[in-house]
């Protein structure tokens, strides 16, 4: 008894003394990142001999991304002897957290890869290397103009765009022959418009037993923001042209988001098919519960894997379908550095080599992804797998307009993506659609007001 | 003076003179005490840095930030009471706190009860017990992470194993992830899974330690084997019940690992609990990595798991004054 007595007086003065040192703990120092000072755009894009360690983070995504960058480090150091590239091969969860923790505490690696989406995130705070400097106007302008605008903030690159993805859709042959579909769009030009592609899906509906559905969508966890592919399409977007305030509610958001909501309405998608799942997309194909799914291109690798791809016979790949216009999401990563890096001549030289024509291409190739540079959109990489899908890909990425990389790369898209990925899946559980795109509106206004 | 007196002044006498008698050595025995004391310390110096600096210090950091605008970045602002307020004011987490009531209800009491069965069972003379309680305290020892999966995998109302064999007795697939109800009651039945272990092995300690010659008086007194067990062997477990009760009720406060590898709170917010709404607001790499709102969370679950203990405590002591 007298110990539980003493234990809960000791408690009590514990909890005071907790919250005397609120104050002092208060006081402790937390370092707010200063705005990027850049030079001259162009000023010191002749490098020249670069010497020096960093080290270079990034997600192993595939074997074919970290042979490419693999392919990369050792091109550069046996082209600039004295400079040693450091690679990080870290898993994708908690990758960014890992940055953030480093970045504040000052041990974040020099050089490291981040997401379209996130990179606004870095280039808002002020902690990226301003890389404009680095890159002539020429070498500017070797980039698909989309691209290069999505590693900028305010007028300034942050980064180097290193590769791009989308989405379009892969369909079993087998099924579609089934349900009486001879036919797939091979042009962009004559993707499915959303009736016809209702009409792809009523058919397969009615040749499917009641456990498989027609296709499934990307939208799962962060990847909620393709949903936008569906409101571009229906000619709207999230946020007004100067990216200050919402554009919705409007006619084609409340079009996009009745549209999407039916897919559960008709079976289309399997219920759990929605944002907060455990399963995604490819997982739906894998285990063919869906003969036909919207996923990206850096899964085709998965999907076409000898031994553990797809076993559900010969599959093929077309287009997102299109309404009043054709649309697909921004995907893809930009490399970027710190801009407290020791060596920032270093790690530019290293992003540009990262970002020359050889390189590029290369990883493209290995890893099945899409290049940024127009030499190379324009020109015919060999893939290493399945080249017919990336063609269809890499026509489907010419649908990513300029509104779509705007919008996806603001600095809060985080906290929109959020808002999107609440409201979505409320949605998809029976919410009304005026009462989603309201919420969302209001979600996007506060945000952009932070 | 008499007998009486001398007796009773004699021990007092004696205590003096060996006071007097052993004067040298008390001062070896403060040295002996001092010497004591310091490793003592030394002992005990590891174990309340780590305190000090794995629990005190984030618990305190954990209260200041609670009081900032924090993003992950590090860049902060105060905002006083302002994430509190936000707190009480945001439906997402009172509704996170009714989840989280509903799975504490269904875990704890069901949990024991069950626990307590299987520690009955296992308690006598049962062929191959101690194979069979291995076999049921298993699932502790496996990561809740790992738990959760296995879970996802199982209630996979497409092609899970457990729609499968609920098929193949004739009852249609339920909608184990699409439907609020079916999801929450699919954590519960893994949690379960996971947690009756425990309780299992505390009974068992607390039926081992029931004498058995009380039982035998309650069969001589004309007891039947229910009215033993209600009225001798249940009061007799009080302080395993106690114990169970309080621990399982802070782990299901907090629970978050089995919860986001199976649900990720959805459908909706029909599964998200406290700790997986805090952990989303924080430390989602994709989310708006509110710091500071999720610190408000975290003081909200720590001042609830301080009134569980508190309960606990005042329970406990009269329950050890009983004993």
């Amino acid at each position: 008894m007298d110990n539980l007595n003493l234990t809960r007086r000791g408690l009590l003065a514990g909890s005071i003394g907790a919250a005397s040192l609120l104050a002092l703990a208060a006081c402790a120092p937390t370092a707010s990142p200063a705005a990027s000072s850049g030079g001259v755009a162009g000023s010191k894009s002749k490098i020249g001999a670069v010497k020096g360690t960093l080290t270079f983070a990034f997600w192993g995504g595939s074997d074919g991304e970290t042979a490419g960058f693999a392919y990369a480090k050792k091109k550069f150091e046996a082209a600039n002897p004295g400079a040693t590239i450091t690679l990080k091969i870290l898993p994708y969860d908690g990758f960014f957290q890992g940055i953030d923790r480093g970045i504040t505490s000052g041990t974040a690696p020099d050089i490291f890869r981040v997401d379209y989406t996130t990179i606004g995130k870095y280039s808002a705070k002020g902690v990226l290397l301003d890389v404009s400097p680095y890159f002539s106007a020429a070498e500017s302008a070797a980039f698909l103009p989309a691209l290069w605008e999505a590693v900028k903030y305010k007028g300034i690159a942050y980064g180097v765009p290193h590769q791009t993805d989308t989405t379009a859709i892969v369909f079993n042959k087998a099924a579609f022959a089934t349900a009486g579909i001879t036919s797939v769009p091979d042009k962009l030009s004559d993707a499915w418009s959303w009736d016809e592609f209702s009409k792809v899906a009523t058919k397969l509906r009615k040749t499917l037993p009641d456990s498989k559905y027609p296709f499934a969508y990307d939208w799962t966890a962060a990847g909620a923001y393709r949903w936008s592919s569906f409101l571009y399409q229906a000619g709207g977007s999230l946020f007004t042209a100067d990216l200050k305030k919402a554009a919705i509610p409007s006619a084609a958001a409340t079009k996009a988001m009745d549209f999407t909501k039916s897919f559960f309405d008709k079976k289309w998608v399997p219920a759990n098919n929605t944002i907060k799942t455990t399963i995604y997309s490819d997982n739906f194909f894998l285990n063919q519960t869906v003969p036909m799914t919207f996923i990206g291109d850096f899964l085709i690798p998965e999907l076409a894997d000898p031994k553990d791809g797809y076993k559900g016979g010969d599959w093929g790949t077309t287009f997102m379908p299109r309404d009043k216009s054709a649309a697909s999401d921004l995907g893809g990563n930009a490399i970027v550095a710190r801009k407290d890096t020791k060596n920032p001549e270093l790690a530019a030289a290293f992003l540009k080599f990262l970002v020359s024509e050889d390189s590029m291409k290369y990883f493209c190739e290995q890893a099945i992804e899409l290049p940024t540079l127009k030499s190379l959109a324009n020109s015919k990489l060999d893939y290493v797998s399945r080249p017919d899908a990336m063609k269809i890909f890499t026509e489907q990425a010419a649908t990513i307009s300029t509104t779509v990389v705007k919008e996806s790369t603001v600095a809060s898209f985080a906290t929109i993506n959020t808002v999107l990925q609440d409201q979505l899946e409320l949605a998809f559980h029976g919410q009304s659609s005026s009462a989603t795109i309201s919420a969302i509106a209001g979600g996007i206004t506060s945000a952009l007001a932070s | 003076m008499t007998k009486t007196e001398a007796d009773r002044a004699s021990p007092v006498t004696t205590r003096v003179s060996a006071r007097s008698a052993s004067a040298p050595a008390s001062g070896s025995r403060g040295v002996l005490r001092r010497v004591n004391a310091s490793a003592a310390g030394m002992f005990l110096l590891p174990n309340i840095v780590m305190i000090a600096v794995f629990t005190l210090l984030p618990l305190v950091f954990a209260f200041v930030i609670s009081f900032q605008n924090l993003d992950s970045l590090g860049e902060w602002t105060w905002v006083g009471f302002g994430n509190y307020v936000k707190l009480v004011t945001d439906p997402v987490f009172w509704q996170s706190m009714t989840n989280t009531g509903i799975f504490t209800l269904f875990t704890v009491p069901v949990g024991m009860i069950l626990g307590l069965g299987i520690a009955v069972l296992l308690n006598g003379v049962l062929p191959g017990r101690t194979l069979f309680r291995s076999i049921i305290f298993l699932p502790l020892v496996v990561s809740g992470v790992a738990t959760g999966v296995l879970g996802a995998w199982m209630f996979d109302q497409s092609n899970g194993f457990i729609n499968r064999i609920l098929g193949s007795v004739g009852i249609g697939p339920t909608a184990w992830q699409s439907d609020g109800f079916w999801a929450m009651a699919s954590i519960i039945l893994v949690t379960l899974w996971q947690r009756v272990g425990f309780d299992m092995l505390i009974y068992l300690a607390g039926l081992q330690g029931v004498d058995p010659s009380v039982q035998e008086a309650a069969t001589v007194d004309g007891a039947t084997g229910w009215q033993r067990f209600r009225l001798v062997t249940f009061p007799l477990l009080g302080p395993s019940t106690f114990f169970l009760l309080i621990m399982n009720m802070i782990y299901s406060f907090q629970v978050f690992d089995t919860v986001w590898a199976m649900t990720r709170g959805g459908p909706g917010f029909s599964t998200t609990t406290v700790v997986s709404y805090a952990y989303r607001t924080s430390f989602d790499e994709h989310g708006p990595q509110l710091l500071g709102y999720g610190a408000a969370v975290g003081v909200a679950i720590y001042l609830i798991t301080l009134a569980i203990t508190a309960i606990q405590w005042r329970f406990s002591s009269s329950r050890d004054q009983t004993d």
